[in-house]
């Protein structure tokens, strides 16, 4: 496995945000992490990146613990999240070469202007990031996650704050780099029919804990408790927040 | 340590001050403010015929030196907080950086502002008083690295809480330094503060980089005494504040603090 969680234990002084979770990713899967808000996505990926320090429990990444390897690990890992963010008063171009600076990347200059290309945000070079559209820095802030090649990609809300027809584009790209790279990927979302699309199989946390894990039509037919033949991921993810499932 | 990251780093508050006339202004406005300030006064002294010999230089050693001393602390803690204000500290860590890289990196990036902005008002110095700090300035450099490694020591502090504390707590960066000011000895010596205040005086390595200027200034051997007895107290407290800022930054990590401050 790629990525092993277990037992993961999150607490913000008397409150548990995340409580005993364990998940594992197989190298080239996309795993789903959904839930409503609070369920404790963010969390997770934040400890799996090591932003956030766990109460307990152990992450292993690459078969390395996090604790004891971190550069190691995060050579080979990004994250685009809508809380991590990137200068305003840097151009597109510096901050792309900066991040890849810090992740060691050889070729800066062609990765950087292939990855432009990529989403086309050529036009955007030499652009301030502050004065980016949010739809433009969503797409500046996946091409910093693929600089260094991630056999891992932790993408929290991609495409939150895109319009339908760009978050369409932005599904297209990333399955696209997935296929190539055969990268995994730890994908949340509200966007349930996205999440049909992307992820072959869900973890679903409801108050810190896994409520069921699954590919989505098990996930469906678990939560719902009916004999469904197809996934209905927004009907569940309706059924837990409206807080019929305990 | 890993040199690319570092310099990752420098180029991201680099290409941060030069759009930034908040920055450029920090470097060499309050400087020469200073310079401008104290030179106004020692003239007014002169002709006032109450200036004692050498106190022309004390006066303007102090405000450059002390110019360093909180331009350096400042800086190192703005830098934090510009990636704490861009949200842009948790993508940094979220990469292999490490938060000495980080760091060393102000710290490097510092030196380099602190060399522009000494040579900026020592020149403004020297053109509107006549007043040639160059000449003593390798037997300054004692007193001038005490007060650049105590700026790394305080800056560090303040940054620790900062990230523990939130950016609730950020005037401290601009604030700190003044309540160090009358018990540093910037512009009189130890001798005229009420002998309660002294132990304190002494304590800090400001005060024996200042008294060591004065010294210099007066035409008198570099006092080995002062250097030692600075950079003692110096490693003595960076040894604490090195600690203290993991401890800081750890607690911050523990509590989420790197991705969200409020």
């Amino acid at each position: 496995m790629l990525v092993e969680v277990a037992h993961l234990v999150k607490r913000f002084r008397d409150v548990t945000v995340v409580d005993g979770v364990s998940f594992s990713i197989a190298d080239g899967e996309i795993l789903g992490l959904l839930g409503p808000n609070g369920a404790g996505k963010s969390t997770t990926i934040q400890m799996v990146m090591g932003l956030i320090r766990p109460t307990s429990g152990e992450i292993r990444i690459f078969g390395l613990s996090f604790s004891r390897h971190r550069g190691e690990i995060l050579r080979r890992m990004n994250i685009a999240s809508p809380y991590l963010s990137l200068p305003a008063r840097l151009t597109v171009y510096e901050s792309l070469d900066i991040y890849a600076r810090l992740y060691g990347v050889t070729h800066r200059a062609e990765k950087i202007a292939q990855l432009l290309q990529r989403f086309e945000i050529e036009h955007l070079r030499a652009s301030l990031v502050g004065r980016l559209s949010s739809g433009e820095v969503v797409r500046v802030t996946l091409a910093r996650a693929l600089l260094n090649e991630p056999k891992l990609l932790l993408l929290d809300e991609p495409t939150a704050f895109l319009d339908p027809h760009a978050a369409a584009r932005m599904r297209e790209t990333i399955l696209a780099v997935q296929r190539d790279s055969g990268m995994a990927v730890l994908y949340t979302s509200h966007n349930m029919a996205e999440v049909e699309q992307m992820c072959s199989r869900i973890v679903f946390l409801h108050r810190g804990r896994v409520l069921v894990t699954g590919s989505p039509i098990e996930v469906s037919r678990s939560i719902l408790r009916t004999d469904i033949n197809r996934p209905a991921l927004q009907e569940v993810y309706q059924h837990v927040a409206a807080g019929r499932v305990r | 340590m890993n040199v690319d990251r570092i310099v990752a780093v420098i180029l991201r508050q680099a290409y941060e001050s030069r759009r930034n006339l908040d920055r450029m202004m920090d470097m060499l406005y309050w400087p020469v403010l200073d310079v401008f300030l104290w030179g106004f006064f020692t003239v007014y002294l002169s002709r006032t015929g109450t200036l004692r010999p050498g106190i022309v230089g004390f006066l303007l050693g102090g405000a450059i030196l002390w110019g360093v001393f909180r331009a350096f602390q400042r800086d190192m803690t703005i830098g934090v907080l510009s990636d704490l204000w861009s949200r842009n500290l948790g993508t940094l860590f979220a990469t292999p950086l490490t938060v000495w890289e980080y760091m060393g990196a102000l710290l490097a990036l510092n030196l380099a502002k602190t060399v522009a902005g000494v040579s900026f008002a020592a020149l403004i110095a020297w053109i509107a008083y006549a007043y040639k700090i160059f000449p003593f300035t390798l037997r300054l450099l004692p007193s001038l690295l005490n007060l650049i490694l105590f700026a790394f020591v305080v800056g560090l502090a303040i940054t620790g809480l900062i990230l523990r504390f939130t950016t609730r707590i950020q005037g401290l960066t601009w604030s700190f330094t003044g309540f160090l000011l009358p018990v540093s000895c910037v512009f009189y010596p130890v001798s005229s503060l009420p002998r309660s205040l002294r132990p304190v005086a002494w304590a800090l390595p400001t005060t024996h980089a200042f008294e060591g200027m004065r010294a210099v200034l007066a035409g008198k051997p570099a006092p080995a005494a002062y250097l030692v007895w600075g950079l003692l107290l110096n490693l003595l407290y960076l040894a604490a504040t090195v600690a203290f800022f993991h401890w800081m930054f750890e607690r911050a990590r523990a509590e989420g603090l790197l991705v969200k401050q409020d």
